[in-house]
């Protein structure tokens, strides 16, 4: 009884009322790196015990593994040559036992392997390759053209031609001058080929509508095609094209009476082909890149980079927006109980179970869910199995208790509509204060009123005394409008003084002026007390610099007066006080 | 001797799959981990990888540089519309919208009926305020695709373009597809509620509120009508919803607070607006509303500092200076009410109570034939309003005042009263009209005490009254200002009449 072996604790914090799920597994460092797309649950020995089959990425770059576990241990594991990009259990003859054989999509080849033993590798035919390109590749090789002069026709058949370079043009594109001729010799003489890979790879029955009946192989390509093998002789049975390449693909039907190919693409829209014709025959526009795609009956659920579910069939039947960015989608079928749904695992390390647009149940997990399988695994037919980002491999298995309630419609009001208002509560202090407004409103108002106008009067006051002894920054006469500010720099004892001086008339220059200093003699000395201004153009800003020698030792500051005079009247242009820093320099010493 | 064997060369694209997966799940940090590899593997010929990586330099913000890398996919493979429309959607976010336009046309001669490049053209057109254009791409746009994008943009087209009945058109349209979609049914409801169509507004925002009730701007447009209606426990619980959603929004607070005023909870009423005030501190609205409240509170020095700052943030309406003078008559200062009251009767237009009150407090000072001025321009403006729309309607407070002004002013009735709705619930203030019949007429006639404080009532308006504005938040949704002005007025007419009455016989 291998589900016996499987501990059945339960402990999901997030369903307390209702326990729906039974904790069977969990190992956080499986050490798997997969997509939904690359896992699926097959009996691989004919013994009615289901295994669970992941086409493991290793580390992206390497380790790429074909690992099968059974119950809580891994099987067998096999290396595989490159990226996996799908893995499918399908019947490919009517031998008995019935075994299912296990495909897996790899760059250009799908690889089959029954009995866990390789058995057969499927090459995608190759794309045509430019006729012109040939030619040139041709020529090179009877030695007619020079490297560079090939370089140059293959760069303008990459800007024309309808069919696109093949790798080694490409990459001879992309050479230094130097490291042609080697490159040439080395590949001329084999034939140019011009491969795509497998993105997607899916089943779709024969001739049967039964279980165990034989399948065939669903191939979506990088050249945007769909091809479909047939899996005896490994022939292309039909070959169709779509506008984009295909990123996710879901078959129903039989390939001899009926079929639906749903497909969503690179280009964020969703094409569906039927066996008739090979273009699509249906395309839904989305706003949003799709991420899952999973058929429920009729329905197609896809869930999209928006935070979205969406419902259609021809047409768009619903939405819903989920709280946190999708990560992967996979179906949940349960025929003995005739329930399907649809399992969404979220980048806030939840997973939801929608049916249509209801939330069914949400299941709270340690780590965020790359990949969901659902079906049977051991002799359980309502399992979950998950693998997360880090890598951890999760099994759950459905009670025979749980029921989903559908919670349709109208969530009635929202919670916070019973929350208080948070409504900061007066104080005895305010309550008396209201009532000695209200008692003695006129006095206070009156009281106000003479401060108010006692404050204008000491502003105006100030203003006119500003006003007056020129003390304003900016110099309002209409002969000689100027504007000034003063910068202090340095730390002490000696300090540099710098005026920016400018004219802020439109066209008319200033001459004549000059700049003295009132200062304590006891605290400061200065080298030049006087200056003379030169010629004052319109709008440029002149500094005038001077120092200034602080010679207490006291460490105390002082107020140093600037006028700005013109020849020959008493009365300064404008003033400014300019607040000089503490010496530092003495009070070190 | 035969040439060595040439190695296999990895097909350029054999990772696009799995840059794609790890794009569309967000997981870019493995992405560029990806894109990294396959660069250095294809010798950077590999157009989908730099494609990827130029979209998510534009995620993280680094438009120039994605820009670059989609002009170099541009270049690896000229005959993509996917690599204009990039390039073209850049040149947008940084802002270069004609520059954009033009690879929008290119994009558009690769590939004809593509909604997305219609639309992004729209938007551009709309941005450099070209609104035929505009109007002329998003309409194809919409008859290659019905996206609820393009059914707004074209809607703002209209808007701005200044044509309302087009607009409510587009809108209609798009609800009528998207019949969840709770921007639009909230968009076309406020368009409703400006044109001042109530039932129809109200029964989109209520759609809304279905599909979303925690829709902010659906509840903030539903309550102010709800308490325009006085139905405000009603407006209460929506209005929690909003304060969980979104705490910290002065238009909402002060609606709560004309709520708590509604109900008679003064105090609360204060509190609340008092935090709309300090969120939203340059908001006259909410001034005004508090200049109120404290007025019914009887705390007159208060509600003129809070009149006097909303007078300075907008000096342009009449009621302020009304209330402006209420307070200052309760404060004994007829000079500067007068003021305050010719200033308001010189701005006003279509408000009688500004006239009557006006002509209150003229009769209780003695000057009744000014007085009787003022009263008829009142009369004047009840002809109009009655004229203009036969369903107007009146205080009964209002009405009962003006009667008893007729009476003191012993002048033939010229005015025909429309009755009243009975469903008028918002009267707060009927019961103290019932109170205090026998108050003698000119009992503020203290007057002559009244200072003879040299400050002019104009220097009063450019007091810097709000020394506390520590900062400002800048807030420019119209819904807001629509609920409150909704809310504000309607009470001004109560409080109003209530304050004037007291120095009726």
């Amino acid at each position: 009884k291998p589900a016996g072996s499987l501990t059945g604790t339960d402990h999901c914090p997030a369903e307390k009322h209702i326990r729906k799920w039974l904790d069977a597994h969990y190992d956080p460092v499986a050490g798997l790196y997969t997509f939904s797309s690359c896992v699926d649950l097959a009996d691989l020995s004919g013994d009615g015990e289901s295994r669970l089959v992941v086409g493991d990425l290793g580390s992206g770059l390497s380790g790429m593994k074909l690992k099968v576990f059974q119950g809580t241990a891994l099987l067998s594991e096999s290396t595989l040559l490159d990226l996996p990009t799908g893995l499918v259990a399908f019947f490919m003859d009517l031998h008995e036992p019935r075994i299912p054989a296990v495909a897996v999509a790899s760059g250009p080849c799908i690889y089959v392997y029954k009995n866990l033993r390789p058995y057969f590798k499927f090459t995608l035919p190759g794309l045509e390759v430019n006729p012109v390109e040939q030619d040139v590749w041709q020529q090179v090789k009877e030695g007619q053209i020079d490297p560079l002069t090939m370089k140059e026709m293959l760069e303008g058949i990459r800007k024309k031609a309808d069919v696109p370079l093949s790798v080694r043009s490409l990459r001879f594109l992309s050479l230094e001058t130097d490291e042609m001729d080697e490159f040439v010799q080395l590949h001329k003489q084999q034939p140019i080929k011009r491969q795509t890979v497998i993105t997607c790879v899916g089943t779709l029955k024969k001739s049967t509508a039964d279980e165990d009946g034989v399948s065939c192989l669903v191939i979506g390509t990088e050249s945007s095609n769909v091809y479909v093998l047939d899996p005896e002789a490994f022939i292309i049975l039909s070959k169709m094209s779509l506008p984009a390449p295909p990123t996710m693909i879901d078959v129903t039907g039989q390939f001899d009476v009926e079929f639906r190919i749903t497909v969503a693409c690179r280009n964020g829209n969703i094409y569906i082909l039927r066996r008739d014709s090979d273009k699509p025959k249906y395309s839904m526009e989305l706003s949003s890149h799709p991420v899952g795609l999973v058929r429920v009956g009729k329905n197609v659920v896809v869930g999209c980079t928006d935070e979205s579910l969406q419902g259609f069939t021809q047409k768009k039947l619903w939405r819903t927006t989920l709280p946190a960015p999708i990560i992967t989608m996979a179906a949940m079928d349960l025929p003995t109980r005739g329930f399907q749904g649809v399992l969404v695992g979220l980048a806030n390390c939840e997973v939801h179970l929608y049916r249509d647009k209801n939330l069914l149940s949400n299941i709270k997990t340690p780590d965020v869910v790359t990949s969901i399988c659902f079906g049977r695994y051991g002799r359980e037919d309502g399992t979950l199995i998950m693998t997360t980002k880090g890598g951890g491999l999760m099994v759950k298995i459905l009670k025979r208790t749980a029921i989903f309630d559908d919670r349709d419609g109208t969530p009635g009001p929202p919670l916070a509509q019973s929350v208080r208002l948070n409504v900061p509560k007066k104080t005895k202090l305010y309550v008396d204060q209201t009532l000695r407004e209200r008692e003695n409103g006129v006095a206070m108002h009156r009281a106000f009123y003479m401060d108010l106008s006692r404050m204008r009067l000491a502003a105006a006051k100030a203003y006119v005394k500003a006003l007056e002894s020129s003390l304003t920054p900016m110099s309002s006469s209409l002969s000689e409008p100027l504007k000034m500010n003063a910068v202090v720099q340095g730390l002490g004892p000696t300090f540099k003084l710098t005026l920016n001086m400018q004219n802020t008339a439109a066209c008319r220059p200033v001459m004549n002026l000059a700049i003295s200093f009132l200062y304590d003699e006891n605290l400061y000395r200065m080298r030049t007390p006087y200056l003379r201004i030169p010629l004052l153009v319109p709008g440029l800003i002149y500094p005038v610099e001077t120092l200034v020698e602080c010679t207490s030792d006291k460490g105390i500051s002082d107020i140093i007066k600037v006028f700005v005079l013109h020849e020959g009247k008493g009365c300064p242009l404008l003033t400014a006080h300019i607040n000089m820093p503490v010496s530092e320099g003495l009070m070190l010493n | 001797i035969r040439a060595p064997k040439a190695p296999e060369l990895p097909i350029v694209e054999r990772r696009n799959w799995l840059i794609h997966q790890h794009y569309i799940r967000k997981d870019y940090e493995t992405c560029k981990v990806f894109i990294k590899e396959q660069l250095q593997e294809t010798n950077g010929m590999c157009e989908y990888a730099i494609y990827v990586q130029a979209l998510i330099l534009r995620l993280e913000g680094k438009i120039q540089q994605s820009l670059e890398l989609f002009q170099s996919c541009a270049i690896l493979n000229p005959s993509s519309t996917d690599n204009l429309k990039q390039v073209a959607r850049s040149l947008f976010l940084l802002g270069k919208h004609k520059a954009a336009v033009e690879f929008y046309h290119e994009a558009a001669r690769l590939s004809e009926k593509d909604w997305e490049i219609n639309h992004n053209l729209g938007v551009c057109c709309f941005f450099i305020k070209n609104f035929k254009h505009a109007e002329e791409h998003l309409n194809t746009a919409l008859q290659i695709n019905k996206h609820h994008k393009t059914f707004m943009m074209l809607g703002k087209v209209h808007l701005l373009t200044g044509d309302t009945d087009k607009a409510i058109d587009v809108y209609k349209r798009a609800v009528e597809n998207f019949p969840e979609n709770t921007e639009l049914l909230t968009t076309l409801g406020l368009l409703y509620l400006q044109l001042g169509k109530y039932q129809k507004a109200f029964e989109h925002l209520g759609n809304a509120l279905t599909y979303d009730p925690n829709n902010y701007k659906a509840i903030l447009a539903a309550g102010s009508m709800m308490q325009t209606h006085g139905d405000f426990d009603v407006a209460m619980n929506k209005y929690r919803v909003a304060a969980c959603a979104v705490p910290e929004s002065p238009p909402l607070w002060n609606n709560i607070g004309m709520c708590f005023f509604g109900k008679k909870k003064y105090v609360a009423a204060i509190s609340c607006l008092k935090r709309a005030h300090y969120l939203s501190p340059f908001d006259w609205k909410v001034l005004y509303n508090l200049g109120l409240v404290h007025l019914t509170m009887q705390q007159y020095a208060s509600a003129f500092h809070f009149l006097s700052a909303a007078i300075n943030l907008n000096s342009r309406m009449g009621e302020l200076y009304m209330l402006l003078a209420v307070a200052l008559t309760n404060l004994e200062d007829g000079e500067n009410a007068t003021r305050a009251y010719e200033q308001a009767v010189m701005l006003d237009e279509s408000n009688p109570l500004v006239n009557l009150n006006f002509s209150i407090f003229l009769y209780n000072h003695g000057d009744k034939k000014a007085a009787l001025d003022q009263y008829q321009e009142m009369e004047r403006k009840v002809n109009l309003l009655q004229d203009s729309s036969s369903s107007a309607e009146f205080d009964p407070e209002l009405m009962d005042m003006a009667q008893k002004m007729r009476a003191a002013l012993q002048v033939a009735d010229n005015v025909v009263w429309t009755k009243p709705g009975k469903d008028s619930k918002s009267k707060p203030n009927s019961a103290a009209a019932t109170k205090t019949p026998g108050a003698p007429l000119g009992s503020n006639q203290a007057l002559g005490q009244a200072m003879s404080s040299a400050v002019s009532y104009n220097k009063n308006i450019q007091l810097p009254t709000g020394t506390n504005f520590t900062f400002c938040r800048q807030e420019c949704e119209w819904v807001k200002t629509h609920s409150r002005e909704n809310v504000s007025v309607k009470l001004v007419q109560n409080a109003h009449s209530d304050l004037a009455w007291k120095s009726l016989p």
